[in-house]
């Protein structure tokens, strides 16, 4: 039945000139499809490279033509051939008034080339002028090159003009104005720390997509310093309350969850507000609640959703009532045996609630050591974390030993070192006697050697010179010997 | 002798146990964000790359190809989750495309995950009924619906109905 269907589709195409391409195009993408070897792909390619060198250069070639051309050249780059005979090409395609030869010298552009390329001088000047444009699509096709193309030093070219398209009549512009500004900020925040105001004014923008662009700003903004956005709070509460009560249009929907994208940005400013701030996370109390009761448990979004609530009741100034949620709902998400995605998260969600609840670790501890011997690496590996969140004296032993035999069967050196300095540091903090400590440090080095830090090899090389402050010199002279003894094993084998 | 030993070893490692008391709490401005996205068949042929941090071409195939081998021998029944270098890739396969996006900061997979599902079901709506034959001879269709979904690495759009409404007047100049 599938065969069919492609089979359909593709004499349709061909019949059509598949939605606007020439038959030569498809030739080449079905030739591509049907080779049966790298050497024969890259042959067909390096021709249809050579073809487009020839032709591309040739007089008076009607729009239309060189529009495939630029499109043929994006599909061989994207294929890991070098294109760039034809970039200046794409160039010269953004500076024709006609809107879909313009739209794909834009898209061929943004493909081809980075913020940094040469090229991006001959193409300010055409942003520049697109900005202004009546023509909203054509406005659109700036904004979409300006957040790909301009870096610090094309900002002030282009600012003034995207600072007023803010306040465009047509949502869409307004929406990728406000991404671009974004963008400026990211690149270079004094170029844009006088506009803060548009950023605030547009939170009550009418449109909720501009509303919702201007939570990626705001973040950043509050990410960096917060205290000057704790006006916003009631605010940002206020907003949270009407999407989760279905108030904005339908097309929001995603599964049946609101707008659960923008809840989300909005629960990550309000964790952000609330950390820390007891006045401020009150006001954040019943909404994040409500959310939590209201959201769909059977649906990946509503449970993104959830652990969203959750990160931020972890956050913000605790609250007994939500700790109870939030703890429900890690419970849920452990239990879910089937779902590793699930119980991913929850180990996740978990770590966070450690340090307000160090006894919450105890209630799940059966399924934190199962998600431990799970053969799925990546689980195992966020399991590791949260063992290391939740280390303190009375369980140091048990943790750090399953953590080096765990550290002994990683391959990759970087993640191995990680692990490897974990366990330095929790045996340095939580050892419970000197003997386990100098143990413990040689079978890290034993495994991990030459990925430790000198610096620890070294200040306990300088411990047992100096000895551990003990009275009994006795003692002290028989934990040298040991300890010596046993570096002396490791260092001569 | 337990607390003289941590008092000496706490004095050396104050900056990390700082780090450890506070886990939640952020230096970075750059969050929520997309460094690429990747579709990739089951041979590793990518049917569309697109990529938000500047990288060199020879960067791109180094990762095109790892991020590959990463997911394709992935048991199903495994998260959709995978670290990548220092980042991470959340996936997921439809028939015989895998769809990947590759994020800085470790938040909120499951969010992420239907991010994919979102541009999936919008892909479907525009050309009813979707198959890989699509996507590749209308792949510069596809990056134009990309660019209004997600734009800067950030989250551009959620209203299916917009993106859609937004293509159809484009569509309507052809």
């Amino acid at each position: 039945m599938e065969q069919l269907r492609t089979i359909g589709r593709e004499l349709a195409m061909g019949s059509q000139g598949g939605f606007g391409q020439s038959k030569e195009f498809l030739d080449l993408v079905k030739s591509i499809g049907e080779a049966r070897s790298k050497a024969e792909e890259d042959r067909i390619v390096l021709s249809e490279i050579e073809t487009l060198k020839r032709r591309i250069i040739e007089p008076d070639i009607p729009k239309r033509k060189m529009k495939e051309f630029i499109i043929r050249l994006v599909y061989v780059e994207m294929l890991g051939h070098d294109a760039s005979f034809g970039y200046i090409h794409a160039v010269k395609m953004t500076h024709d008034d006609n809107i879909l030869i313009k739209r794909t010298g834009y898209l061929a552009v943004t493909l081809f080339l980075d913020e940094n390329h040469d090229l991006i001088i001959l193409i300010v000047n055409t942003i520049q002028k697109d900005l202004k444009s009546d023509n909203y699509l054509v406005v659109c096709a700036a904004l979409n090159a300006v957040c790909r193309l301009i870096n610090e030093e094309t900002i002030p070219a282009v600012l003034p003009q995207v600072v007023e398209l803010v306040n465009h009549p047509k949502e869409a512009v307004r929406k990728k104005a406000i991404m671009a500004l974004h963008r400026f900020y990211q690149r270079s925040p004094s170029s844009v720390s006088h506009l803060v105001s548009n950023f605030r004014k547009k939170l009550s923008d009418n449109d909720p997509s501009v509303m919702g662009a201007t939570l990626c700003p705001l973040y950043d903004l509050i990410t960096v310093d917060a205290n000057s956005y704790k006006d916003l709070v009631v605010s940002f509460v206020s907003i949270l309350k009407q999407v989760a009560e279905h108030r904005l249009p339908k097309s929001y929907d995603y599964h049946q969850m609101p707008a659960p994208y923008i809840q989300i940005k909005l629960l990550k400013i309000l964790a952000l507000l609330g950390t820390g701030d007891k006045q401020a996370s009150e006001h954040m109390y019943t909404v994040v609640n409500d959310i939590t009761r209201k959201a769909d448990t059977s649906s990946n979004i509503g449970n993104a959703v959830l652990y969203e609530c959750v990160c931020c009741a972890a956050a913000i100034y605790p609250n007994p009532k939500l700790m109870e949620t939030a703890s429900s709902t890690i419970s849920r998400f452990l239990k879910q045996s089937d779902s590793h995605n699930l119980r991913y998260m929850g180990i996740d969600a978990l770590s966070r609630l450690i340090k307000l609840n160090p006894d919450i670790a105890e209630q799940h501890q059966l399924a934190v050591i199962d998600c431990l011997e799970d053969r799925d690496d990546t689980l195992k590996r966020k399991t590791f974390e949260l063992l290391y969140r939740m280390t303190k004296s009375s369980n140091v032993e048990v943790i750090v030993d399953r953590t080096i035999d765990y550290m002994i069967s990683i391959n990759d050196s970087y993640y191995k070192t990680e692990i490897a300095s974990r366990c330095v540091e929790l045996a340095e903090q939580y050892a419970p006697s000197n003997q386990w400590f100098i143990q413990t440090m040689n079978k890290v080095f034993e495994h991990a050697g030459d990925l430790v830090n000198r610096k620890v090899v070294h200040n306990l090389m300088h411990l047992i010179a100096e000895g551990f402050g003990e009275d009994d010199d006795a003692v002290d002279s028989q934990l040298r010997l040991s300890a010596v003894s046993v570096l002396d094993h490791f260092l001569f084998t | 002798m337990v607390i003289a030993l941590n008092s000496k070893y706490q004095a050396m490692n104050l900056i990390r146990l700082r780090q450890k008391l506070c886990p939640n709490s952020v230096s970075l401005s750059l969050q929520w964000q997309i460094r690429f996205i990747l579709l990739q068949n089951r041979q590793g042929k990518t049917r569309l790359a697109k990529y938000y941090v500047p990288l060199e071409d020879s960067e791109k195939h180094k990762v095109e190809y790892e991020v590959h081998r990463l997911i394709v021998n992935r048991d199903p029944k495994f998260t959709n989750f995978v670290e990548f270098r220092t980042h991470k890739v959340i996936y997921r396969r439809y028939a015989g495309l895998f769809f990947s996006m590759c994020v800085d900061i470790t938040d909120n997979e499951l969010a992420y995950l239907e991010c994919i599902h979102l541009f999936v079901e919008i892909l479907d709506h525009f050309f009813s009924n979707v198959c890989e034959l699509d996507l590749v001879f209308n792949f510069h269709k596809v990056y134009l619906i990309l660019d209004e979904f997600i734009l800067a690495g950030e989250l551009q759009e959620t209203s299916k109905k917009a993106i859609i409404e937004r293509m159809g007047e484009l569509e309507k100049l052809e």
